[in-house]
């Protein structure tokens, strides 16, 4: 354990704090347990800094830890209580329903409903920022594994919330809310 | 690697991974409709991103800093 962190990694630590939040909630659904598992982390990236080669990538070493983490107890309470999934995919809100008007109710529940390893590719990918060979390297898979996990979570969010080929096209009654522009 | 050169490995990497009857892989996804998808889930990422660091994540760091224990 190190003694003393020096300012400078701690405050890179803090600075990670809310892109890890963010992945956190976007993994589990649940704020709450979202920041259980910031916590989580931080306490082990804290005991485990020294592990950590200064001026190598600090976001993927912590954003390895949270999805670690989240993972392990995953696969623990599934064996404790038997339909985790069902009541995980029910937590965070119903399938959307008003399809062509996309908005962010319906977009999470359409990304709540997409397989772990699906919906992990897409936020790494997608929102963190992360290149595929780190988000292979986070997820401990081959790129092309990532490349395919991101493709068809692309392809189910779109089906799942009807969006045609071209997305302005979509139809279902509801004009888009005024977010275009 | 440019956008276009990771559109066109993506691309690949969905026909390799898996055509199964065409609705695994991302051909025909137009890239507006990617993009569209995009801003999404960067938006509600970066919502929660933006948010404040709550309180008793920063308090955890101190107190961890100041008992430099495991």
């Amino acid at each position: 354990m190190p003694q003393k962190v020096s300012q400078g990694l701690r405050d890179s630590l803090v600075a990670q704090i809310g892109s890890l939040r963010a992945f956190a909630v976007s993994l589990c659904g649940d704020r709450e347990r979202a920041d259980d598992l910031v916590q989580e982390t931080l306490f082990k990236a804290w005991n485990h800094l020294d592990s950590f080669k200064e001026g190598t990538n600090l976001k993927a070493w912590l954003f390895t830890i949270l999805r670690n983490t989240y993972f392990s107890e995953r696969r623990k309470r599934k064996r404790e209580v038997e339909d985790a999934d069902g009541s995980y995919a029910a937590r965070l809100s119903s399938r959307p329903e008003q399809y062509g008007h996309m908005d962010m109710k319906d977009f999470q529940a359409a990304l709540s409903q997409l397989p772990d390893d699906q919906r992990e590719a897409l936020i790494l990918i997608g929102a963190a920022g992360f290149s595929y060979e780190e988000a292979a390297e986070i997820s401990d898979c081959a790129v092309g594994t990532i490349k395919s996990r991101v493709n068809r979570a692309r392809t189910r969010l779109a089906d799942m919330l009807e969006l045609g080929e071209t997305d302005d096209d979509a139809t279902g009654g509801t004009p888009p809310a005024a977010k275009s522009a | 690697m440019t956008v276009d050169a990771r559109k066109s490995a993506d691309r690949q990497a969905g026909l390799r991974a898996g055509n199964k009857g065409g609705l695994e892989s991302d051909e025909g996804m137009s890239p507006a409709l990617q993009s569209h998808i995009g801003r999404h889930i960067r938006a509600m990422f970066d919502e929660v991103a933006e948010e404040p660091v709550p309180d008793h994540l920063l308090q955890l760091l101190k107190d961890l800093d100041q008992s430099g224990e495991k």
